[in-house]
Formats: structure tokens, sequence, C-alpha cells
């Protein structure tokens, strides 16, 4: 496929691009809709995008100046406190706040309306006083009365035709053409990974088939700064302060639950301190938080700040499903897959959405059978929310550890094997960067081959994700003010991700300037619309809003320099700080002195993001290379270097870009290795609900990380960006997982590869 | 109903109170709330259970902060002084992000009473340089893009200026010590470590090699 065709709804431009990457070049014709710019291409000369900006926000980052939703403070401020359930399920019989009430220092209480409790952590009643320690003693002073009921926290446990169930039959969340039975929901139609062919005479040709089973746990978020915010009201305007990834989805979110018009609240998030996924709802998965925090507001008649704690933050506020995938693939002898048949069962707590066969589609995508089937299972536990690319690691984890175990048994190279199955052109170039920059030919040809009792190896995996945007209700606002400074406003929101420095570096493109030269505005729902961040689709919707607003401000100035230099405006061209004659470019005037020459004080130019209908591909490839020490008495595993090769299209800022795939390779590492949400199954509790024994990676643990970008002229909007901050995340798992096996000739198929599991698989080795 | 600290009132006479806090003379910081509820010495001042005016050494400035004694250090900066570059991340001393440099060595300033604080210097991230004048570790940070979030990069900036203040010109391995308390979700790690390697390039070098 090298471009996807969609009847243009709207009268369209078309331009000719030169798209793909640099070492392999395609000429699209692309149709963009009317006054859209031609999308910068592989012939683009730019001199801001695709550098290396460090953020403009650093500075008040490092000196602590920066602040958050925490760090907001308002007069008169109240804390809140939420007051969550202590156990797993059953009927709350009573709420008692009469002496969190008479407490000295409380001023609002709230209580739950829901009677019903399907996990523990589930909302129950909140307090807002004067301090937070007093907010604490008022939370504790809440008597909870529960009439409990029986309850199921374990994936296969749930499974079983007895176990307890989580909802009434009727009451499952989900559509009810798909097929229930207890707790399992499905198997559910195949979502983005798709099902084709005929698997049965798939199998049934294959030279060798392979089938196994991989697990994977639950993971939490955990974003170091806690969901919560800061609410105050001024008659019936509401102000949220929220730590969130999505301000929009907060204020129509607020609106709706408080029957308030949208126009009538603000929402703030001027830094936020991560969020992964799940701060994209109005509060979070599972709990009203924000809501409850305004009408705390309301009732006491004060501003009032409800951050939640970190034990909170594990249990109500969204993970990610925990996954049971058997993979079964078919195969010539050459290694060519015949048959995918890919079945999963997975648990979203009390919420739908485990399903991890989104690989498939992407990673088999030359196989001609393929057959997907996802089911959820309901536990006893907090509802999930998409994190990093949601269901995906895990689902490339099984098909990629299968991948390695099909190599395994025909003898073949393992890179060689996807290189034959290979479906996308960028994969391809992918692979010879990443096997040079790892040194693929040092793997063990034969897995363990090592002497001795620590063993390295090499491994690799494939990943993918989605050139996904919000094509239409995107803007953005550009201002180039008389005394030559330049302001941008979007009311999307940087979530760390550098997108507020990205979008001054497409507003400088534009006008000629340095990106220190421009003020960014973003985060604030009173300036022009943007998208949630999820889907790695920021950057991808906006950037294009952000260019046509700067290229309209510079079109503006261009009309006012051009009777200066004697020339049309349309022969104007910007660099430098300068705007000059294209033909001559020694005929120029300095930036600042064609802006004082504006009429009026500002130049003010607002776009609307415009559809664009093809795009060099949709998917966006990426692929992993690991290798990995591993302690064969100890079963230890330590990660010695990653390479991470990604398309993310154009990415507008090289260096935060980089930062985005090393900061996935570690929490891929860490995932791979050390996370795990435990609850306990006798009382339905999380056991580890804190950041030392819910263990994540630490610098000690840290590993060579080498992030490599291959850019991508997608042409899939104008300025060929696409998303980052998940396609690099997918392969992760499957990487350090197959380097372990090519250390030790030892398989771990459950996830974390714990020193346990490592011991329990190298004596299976030694067995087989 | 009465304010719940003051059931413990019958304790705080006896001076071994949860919820009072017990100050003893000459010990040191980072044990002193542990050793004094365990054995109360002589000589030993009550606060509580309502609030108490201290005065916090805090970035070369005497402050006075009028909070109940439980209070800790962190949230006497953050809530009563609006110093909030010192973050409240797992409030148990696991991830690093609320780290503050008490007479120039680093501590969790979410396991230390404020009341203990007295009598020391606190320096957090706001008083080691500002956005215009940045120390050259957080210069290094910025350029280096060892920050994603931001949310944990206080407490990173202030365990590497008390990393390098003891040990002028760190390897890599000593670098992942002076860090291992510090927690980065965003996963930025490898350009912490950059930052300060580069940090230590650019600060000029003490004459003695280690503090």
């Amino acid at each position: 496929m090298a471009q996807e065709q969609k009847p243009p709804e709207v009268p369209t431009v078309t331009y000719t691009v030169k798209a793909g990457h640099a070492s392999n070049p395609q000429t699209l014709e692309v149709h963009a809709a009317q006054g859209d710019l031609k999308p910068w291409d592989l012939d683009s000369k730019l001199r801001v995008v695709k550098g290396r900006q460090p953020r403009l926000d650093g500075k008040y980052k490092v000196t602590g100046r920066a602040k958050y939703t925490f760090d907001v403070n308002v007069p008169g401020m109240l804390w809140g406190k939420m007051v969550r359930a202590s156990v797993p399920a059953g009927q709350i019989t009573k709420i008692d706040t009469s002496k969190a009430e008479a407490l000295s220092g409380v001023k609002a209480v709230w209580t739950s309306e829901g009677r019903t409790v399907r996990f523990a952590g589930q909302d129950v009643a909140a307090v807002a006083a004067v301090s937070p320690e007093v907010a604490e003693d008022a939370a504790r002073l809440v008597q909870v009365t529960y009439d409990e009921a029986s309850f199921v926290t374990d994936l296969e446990k749930a499974m079983a035709d007895d176990a307890p169930l989580v909802y009434e039959p009727d009451k499952i969340p989900g559509p009810k053409e798909i097929p229930r039975k207890g707790n399992v929901l499905g198997p559910k139609p195949p979502g983005r990974g798709g099902s084709r062919g005929d698997v049965e005479k798939g199998f049934a040709d294959a030279a060798v088939t392979i089938q196994q089973t991989y697990s994977v746990p639950t993971h939490t978020h955990s974003p170091l700064e806690t969901h919560g915010v800061v609410a105050k009201w001024e008659g019936d305007q509401l102000t949220v302060w929220a730590s969130t990834q999505g301000v929009f989805t907060v204020r129509d979110g607020m609106a709706e639950a408080l029957g308030i018009d949208r126009k009538n609240v603000n929402v703030i998030t001027e830094h936020m301190g991560g969020g992964f996924g799940s701060k994209l709802a109005p509060s979070a998965s599972g709990t009203a938080f924000a809501v409850v925090a305004c009408k705390l507001a309301k009732q006491a008649g004060a501003p009032v700040k409800l951050m939640l704690d970190r034990q909170e933050e594990h249990l109500c506020t969204g993970n990610a499903p925990s996954a049971l995938m058997t993979v079964k693939i078919g195969a010539a002898r050459d290694g060519t897959f015949t048959a995918l048949h890919y079945r999963s069962f997975g648990s979203a707590g009390i919420a739908g959405g485990a399903g991890t066969g989104g690989p498939a589609g992407s990673l088999h995508g030359k196989n001609p059978n393929l057959k997907i089937e996802e089911h959820d299972v309901f536990t006893n536990a907090g509802p999930a929310a998409p994190l990093r690319a949601p269901g995906h690691p895990q689902g490339a984890f099984a098909l990629e550890s299968a991948v390695d175990e099909l190599a395994d048994r025909l003898g073949l190279d393992p890179l060689e094997v996807r290189r034959k199955n290979e479906a996308s052109p960028v994969r391809l170039i992918q692979y010879d960067i990443g096997a040079k920059a790892i040194g693929w030919e040092r793997r063990n040809k034969k897995p363990g081959e090592t002497a001795g009792p620590r063993k390295r190896g090499i491994g690799m995996a494939n990943g993918n994700w989605y050139v996904i945007a919000r094509g239409s209700g995107v803007g953005a606002e550009v201002r180039i003010h008389r005394d030559g400074s330049v302001e941008y406003f979007s009311g999307a929101q940087d979530i760390g991700t550098g997108f507020r420095t990205a979008m001054a570096m497409v507003v400088a493109e534009e006008l000629g300037l340095k990106a220190t030269d421009i003020k960014p505005n973003v985060g604030d729902s009173r300036w022009p619309e943007g998208p949630g961040s999820g889907g790695s689709n920021t950057t991808n919707s906006v950037a294009p809003a952000v260019r046509l607003a700067a290229h309209d401000a510079r079109m503006k100035l261009f009309a006012v320099a051009a009777p200066m230099l004697g020339a049309k405006p349309e022969d104007l061209d910007a660099a430098d700080g300068k705007l000059f004659v294209s033909a001559s470019p020694g005929k120029s005037v300095a930036f600042k002195a064609a802006a004082a020459k504006m009429g009026g004080e500002t130049i003010s130019a607002v776009a609307q993001r415009k559809k664009q209908f093809e795009t060099y591909r949709q998917d966006l490839a990426g692929c992993q290379f690991a290798e990995v020490e591993v302690d064969t008495q100890t079963g230890l595993v330590r990660v010695v270097k990653m390479v991470s090769v990604n398309d993310c299209g154009f990415p507008i800022n090289t260096l935060t870009t980089e930062s985005q795939i090393i900061g996935a390779m570690i929490q891929g590492v860490s995932w791979a290795l050390f996370e795990n949400r435990v609850l306990d199954r006798n009382v339905g509790t999380m056991v580890n609900p804190n950041l030392e024994s819910y263990k994540v990676l630490l610098s000690k643990d840290m590993f060579e990380a080498v992030p490599i970008v291959t850019e991508i002229a997608n042409a899939g909007n104008n300025t060929s960006a696409a998303g980052i901050g998940e396609p690099c995340i997918v392969p992760a798992l499957g990487a350090v997982a197959n380097a372990v096996f090519n250390a030790t000739g030892a398989r771990v198929r459950t996830l974390p590869i714990t020193p346990d599991r490592v011991l329990a698989a190298l004596a299976e080795a030694r067995r087989s | 109903m009465a304010h719940p600290s003051e059931q413990d009132e019958d304790e705080a006479g006896r001076g071994v109170s949860r919820r009072t806090f017990l100050k003893t003379a000459g010990v040191g910081a980072a044990a002193s709330s542990l050793a004094g509820v365990a054995l109360p010495a002589a000589g030993a001042k009550v606060l509580g259970p309502g609030p108490a005016s201290l005065t916090l050494k805090v970035n070369g400035a005497a402050r006075t902060v009028n909070v109940e004694p439980r209070v800790t250090l962190l949230r006497a900066l953050r809530n009563h002084l609006d110093l909030t570059g010192a973050k409240e991340i797992c409030d148990r001393g696991a991830c690093g992000g609320c780290t503050v440099l008490l007479d120039g060595e680093p501590v969790a300033s979410c396991l230390m009473l404020a009341a203990d604080a007295e009598g020391h210097e606190i320096t957090t991230v706001e008083g080691l340089g500002t956005p215009d004048a940045m120390s050259p570790v957080q210069a290094a940070f910025v350029e280096a893009d060892a920050l994603q979030c931001g949310f944990c990069t206080p407490g990173f900036v202030v365990a590497s200026t008390a990393l390098l203040r003891k040990n002028a010109n760190p390897s890599l391995e000593e670098v992942k010590d002076g860090l291992a308390g510090n927690i980065c979700r965003c996963g930025t790690y490898s350009r912490v470590f950059e930052a300060v390697q580069r940090a230590a390039k650019a600060m000029p070098r003490p004459a003695a090699k280690r503090g």
C-alpha cells in the first residue's frame, strides 16, 4: 500500500510530494482541503523543524518555578480528601459522616449515591478542610458499613464457571451482541488486528506450527503527579486547574456532570506531571474525584484542591489490563507465515477493553490467514485506562516471542524470518539500521552458547502504531506584536512530550525566527481547541493548524514589508530574523523593523486544521533490539543496551522525540522485568500500592539507550508529523524476552521476567 | 467533636504522643524524630497539638511558619511558604521527588517534620538558581533534555547538586549511585546522567576532590 485513497468530500487542492524515507523516496499526489499548505517533504529545506531544540519550559522546570496543578495554591483554598471502599465487593449499608462533619476545620462533606461496590478503592465519600492534615483526619473519621459479597481478583479464577460474578449478566459493560458467560465477554469482533483468509487451510499448508501461551500482569500508570484538580467558583463561573491530558475533555465533563454550560467552565493545565493515558477522562476511569472537588468547592464556598495520594493513584485511576495470550503460527520451512490464530483473555478489572490483538494486523501484514479473538474478563479490580499504546505492548510481546520461537524451531535467524514476512517498507529500512546499531552479528547463533554463568544475549522485536489525528475542530492562533515579539496559542496541553516547544518550532519555521523567539501559550480551554493527548495525536493534530496560522501571520507581515522592499508580498521569504526578496536575498528588512510598521498593535492569525486525504502510510513502524546479561545462578536479568528504531513521520523536535523514545525503552524494560500490580486474592485489596514494592526501573537498573528516528515524509498533513509517544513502547517487552532467550536458551513466557521465573525456565530448558 | 489530635492530650502531656513532636537538643536531623519519640530526653520541648510558630532558614532567609507540629518539612515548604519546587509524589521516602538540602545534605523532606528543620540551613531547588540564572546543573539538565514532564526534575537537580559537591567528577556508575533514590517515570535517566556529567565539566573544580 503506497497510499490510501478516500474520496474528497470538500474542495481540494492537489500537491505532488516526495514522500517516504530518504533512502527510498516515492512521489505521491496528495489532496488537501482548499487553503491547506503543501506538506513538508523530502525536498523541503527546513531550518528549525527537525532540529534539536531544548524545551522552552525547561528553565522553569529545573528551577522549581513551573506550576503544576499540585502546586497551585489560591487564596482561601481548602484541601479535599476522598474516602474509598475498603472492600472489593458488596453493598454499602451506611456512610456515617457525623464525626467528620463535627471535626474543627471541616468545611464540606460529600457522599456517593452509589451503593454497589465492585472494587476496593471505589469512591465512597469526600471531605474538604482547612489543611491537608485535617482533611486526612476527617477522611479517617468517615465510617462506612458494608454488606460484603464474594469477589474474584485473579484473571484465570474469574474465567472459571463457578467464579463469583463481578456483574449480573445483564449489567456487563459491552455490546449486547457479543457472547458472554460468567465473567467472560467475547470473542469480540477483531479490532485493528483484523481477521482474514482461512486459518484452517493455512495451518494445513504449514510445514511447521508452533503454539504457546504468554501472560502479562496488570501495570499501573503511576504518573509522578497524581490525578488532581483545584476547583474555584466565582458566581456561576468555574475554573479548574487539572492534571489532565485533555483540558477540553475536563471542560466538557465538568459541564455535563454539574449541569452547567461549557462556556462557564475554564480548565487550565500549564504543566502536567505525567499521565501515560490515565488522564484522558474528565476525572479518571475509576473515580469522579474532579466532579467531587467542584461540588465540595460549591458547598464550602471556597476553592478546593483535591489531589489523590499515591495509593489512590494505583487503585482507581486506571491500569493496563492483564493479558493471557495464546499464539499459534503456521509457517513454511523458510519461515514464511501461512496462518496466525491469536486468542487473548485479559482483565481490565470492572471495565472492558482488554484486547491485545491490535498488532497482529501490522506485524502479520503479509500473512494471508488471520484469526483474532479477544475476550474481556471482569474481575473485582479498578477499571483500566489506556496505557501507552493500549494492548499493543502485550500483544506484540506474545506475537514477537512466538516468531522468535518459530525461528528457533526452524533454525533460522529471527531477523531473517521477520524480513521474509515484512509488509512495511519502513520496517525493512529499520531492520538494517537497528541490526547495525546493536551489532546483531554478535548474538548467540545457538541460544545460551556463551560459556560461564553470566550469559549475554541479543534479541529483537517489532511494534506498530497508527497515524492518528483529529482532523477537524482543532485550531491555533499566532500573534505578531508591533514590538516584534511573537506568541502562539493552543488550548491543548503539554503532558511532558515537548509539545509546547515543538509548536514554537513550527511557528519559527514559518516566520524565519528561532524557537526561542516564540512565546508559547498552551493548556487553557479559553484558547483554540485541541485534542486530548491520546493515540499519539497531539502534535499530529495541532501542528498543521499552528503552521497554517503562522503562515497566515507571515503573509500578513509580508504585506507590511513588501512596500519597504519594493516587492510583492508573494515574492518574499523569511529567515534568520529577516524578511527578504527570494530572488535577491540582499534586499531585506529585519523582522522587528517590519513589525514596527504594522497598522495597529497586533497581527493576529487564527487557523483551523484542514482535512487531508492521503498519507504515505497509515501505520507507524518500529523495532527494538536488546542486549541483556543473565546471571544463570541467581536468575537476575540486566539489560545492557537497547536500540529503538522508530517512525514518527517528521520529528518536529528531534531532541525531545528522542527523549520520548528513551523513555519508552525504559518504561518497556520496567514492564518486562519489574512491574506487577499484586492484588491479595483473599481480601481483594492491592498489596503494593506505592512506589517501592510496585517496583519501577531506577537509575541502578539503567542501560545504554540508543534512540534512532527514521524520518519519514508521510505527507499525512502539512507538517508530515505523526506521533511517537506510543509506537516506541510496543516492541520493548518482546525484545527483552527474546534477548533473555538468546542469552540462556530458556524461554520466559510470563512477565515480569523475575529471577525465579528465569531459574524455572532454565530448569525447564535443561529437562527438555 | 474535638480535634482528633486532642485525643492524644494525655500522652502529649508525657511527651510521647504520635501526634505531637518532641524536640531534643543536639540530635541529628535525620534521626531526631524517631529518637525523640522512643526516649524523651531531659530538657525536651513539647510542641502542639495546636499550631506552633517555627522559624525555618530557607534559601538563606529566615521564614516563619505557623504549622501543626505534625506538618512535614515538605508540606511546610509547599503549603505554607509556596515553595512548590519540591514535590509530594510517594510521601514515604521512596521516590526522591521531595529532596532538599539540609546543611548541604540531601534529605527526603516528606520524611522530616518541619519542626526538626529549625536551626538548619534548608536549600530547595528554587535556591539553587532562577530561570534567568540557572546553576550549572540546572542549565545542563535543560541542554541535555534531561526532563520530560519535569515533575521529578527538582528532586533530581537537588540530588545531582549534592552529588557533585561531594564528587566533582563522578563516573557513570557513581552518578547512578548518587541518583539511586530518585524515580523518573517518563524515563529520562540516561539524559540525566549525561546532564550531571556535563555539569561536572562546566563547574569550577574545588581544590579538595571529595568532601
